[in-house]
């Protein structure tokens, strides 16, 4: 699979309509989930202070690193969402959500053993009402739709990540 | 990145996940609730209700709350499976304005220490919002009056105003800016020497037991000032 | 095709830092870069105490706190009976006063809301939030 052009192979059996239905589909799931991290992003990027004061209420980073922290990884979340959509670093973008997300993931788990009272912070403070195990689930959500994304696009439908996914061009 | 890299990935996430939820017991019918007391209400009660969905019973080993100012109280200390209770959590306004956020946090034990953060969320009403909420004049300044707003909030629809100094020293006069909206003027008679008082802001509403609020006024200065009551006057069924 | 997903995320990486920055400007007097509480709006126990008498401490804590035990000299201020003991605060401040208010440690929320509400309501200048509280002040007499 080293040719230079781009590789789009079919399956034999491929009916046109599954296929650009599940074209649709699946790129509907794309401008959801990029949209999800894009609206999550922007409430982060919109109130950077409170982000700051969350990340602190972890207790993993010091101050000093967290406020910078917070002025960066919305925009990050909101650049890696736009990829999502616009297919444009796409599988850069989608290794970076799923980074992301995972160390969320894991830094709520360690807050919750120690104890500590944390209000989420990845929503902004409009989640401040959402307990412990819905906010997991619905990261859990966010992880498991990436990593099908990032499968999907790494195989099925015989398209090669050499090129832009979905790249039509022969 | 190899394809079987995201199903590892997928399988560790579960059964951290699963391990996380097995633990718990006690399932909360809320954990977060939001309250809107209305004018007058002296307290805003919060009942977080949760039933024991185990087979062991579970032990509050302890309830407290953010802030002195929330009391929790469990009606029971240990809970049979299938058993419902609730944790009351009564939070005194006291002279609070605008959005109250307090916690609760609740330990459990039996099987295993779970620790719960549950969230009261107070929306208080808006009633007369007053700026700036304390005047001065430093002494030897000129005896000019000030001026403080007042605007009544969406939820108090006050009509007429009165204001009361607590030292005579310091005149008021009330007049009305626009609907629900009024300047009261104050002015000390002389600023030679340092006093103080509290201005009583009566509205006309709730028409039964008006609710009052209060601005400060005085001058300040190095002259020890002449003894005066500063507080503000009580009335039988204010705070 | 490791190396596509790292060169993507590096751009991604070094894109995001543009708005940061930007943002970061903007806010650079906003924020407090080194310590979660605005430097200017607080204050260490070394540096109240060297203000000596020119120094009003306000104890944030709830009454039976204050009752137990406080800072000589401190007047009680709480949101609980906010209206009932403001005035007697007011009565004596004045201009050339820094005013110091505490609760009970660094991470207790009662002595940045007194000393919210007494710089956007009474608009008064100079009000600092104790660092360490109540605790650290005890630590400094010893």
């Amino acid at each position: 699979m080293n040719s230079s052009s781009p590789v789009l192979i079919e399956s034999p059996n491929a009916d046109s309509t599954a296929r650009s239905k599940s074209y649709f589909a699946f790129r509907l799931i794309e401008f959801i989930l990029g949209g999800v991290f894009i609206y999550a992003g922007a409430i982060k990027a919109w109130d950077p202070i409170g982000f700051a004061n969350d990340i602190d209420n972890y207790k993993i980073l010091p101050w000093v690193i967290g406020v910078r922290l917070a002025f960066y990884l919305p925009w990050l979340e909101i650049l890696c969402g736009l990829a999502l959509i616009t297919h444009r670093f796409y599988v850069g973008g989608l290794a970076i959500l799923t980074a992301l997300v995972s160390i969320f993931m894991v830094a709520t788990i360690a807050a919750k053993i120690r104890g500590l009272d944390i209000t989420c912070g990845c929503f902004g403070h409009a989640s401040k009402n959402l307990n412990f195990s819905w906010h997991l689930a619905l990261d859990l959500v966010l992880l498991a739709t990436l990593l099908v994304v990032y499968v999907r696009a790494a195989s099925g439908n015989g398209l090669s990540l050499k090129k832009n996914p979905y790249d039509q061009k022969t | 990145m190899n394809i079987r890299a995201p199903g590892f990935f997928i399988a560790i996430i579960l059964s951290i996940f699963a391990l996380a939820s097995a633990r718990a017991e006690l399932k909360w019918e809320q954990t977060a609730l939001e309250l809107r007391p209305a004018v007058g209400d002296k307290e805003a009660v919060g009942h977080f209700k949760y039933e024991n969905i185990g087979k062991t019973p579970v032990r509050f080993k302890s309830v407290h709350s953010s802030c002195g100012c929330t009391a929790a109280q469990t009606q029971k200390d240990e809970v049979a499976p299938g058993e419902k209770g609730e944790i009351t959590a009564t939070f005194k306004i006291g002279d609070r304005t605008g959005t109250q956020v307090k916690t609760v946090t609740v330990q459990a034990e039996d099987p295993a220490n779970v620790t719960t953060v549950l969230t009261l969320k107070a929306v208080l009403p808006e009633m007369l919002s007053i700026n700036p909420t304390f005047v001065y004049w430093t002494a030897g300044e000129e005896a000019k009056p000030k001026t403080i707003r007042v605007k009544a909030g969406k939820d108090f629809p006050a009509k007429n105003l009165s204001v009361t100094s607590s030292n005579p020293e310091f005149l008021t006069k009330v007049e009305s800016a626009s609907e629900g909206e009024w300047k009261i003027n104050v002015q000390p008679k002389e600023t030679t020497r340092a006093m103080a008082g509290a201005l009583t802001i009566k509205p006309d509403f709730p028409k039964e037991s008006p609710k009052l609020f209060y601005a400060n006024v005085s001058v300040t200065g190095a002259v020890a000032p002449a003894p005066v009551r500063v507080a503000p006057t009580a009335t039988p069924g204010g705070h | 095709m490791n190396s596509r997903v790292v060169r993507q995320a590096l751009v991604l990486v070094a894109l995001a830092f543009v708005p940061a920055i930007g943002q970061a400007i903007y806010f650079r007097d906003k924020v407090s870069w080194q310590s979660p509480i605005p430097a200017s709006e607080s204050v260490t126990v070394v540096q109240a105490r060297a203000w000596g008498a020119n120094a009003v401490w306000l104890d944030a804590r709830p009454d039976e706190e204050f009752a137990r035990d406080h800072v000589p000299g401190a007047l009680s201020l709480n949101e609980d009976h906010w209206n009932e003991l403001l005035p007697q605060f007011l009565a004596t401040w004045s201009p050339e006063k820094k005013v110091v208010v505490y609760c009970s440690s660094q991470s207790c929320n009662a002595s940045r809301e007194v000393a919210r509400k007494l710089r956007s309501e009474a608009q008064l200048k100079d009000v600092f939030v104790l660092q360490g509280g109540w605790e650290e002040w005890l630590k400094s007499k010893k």
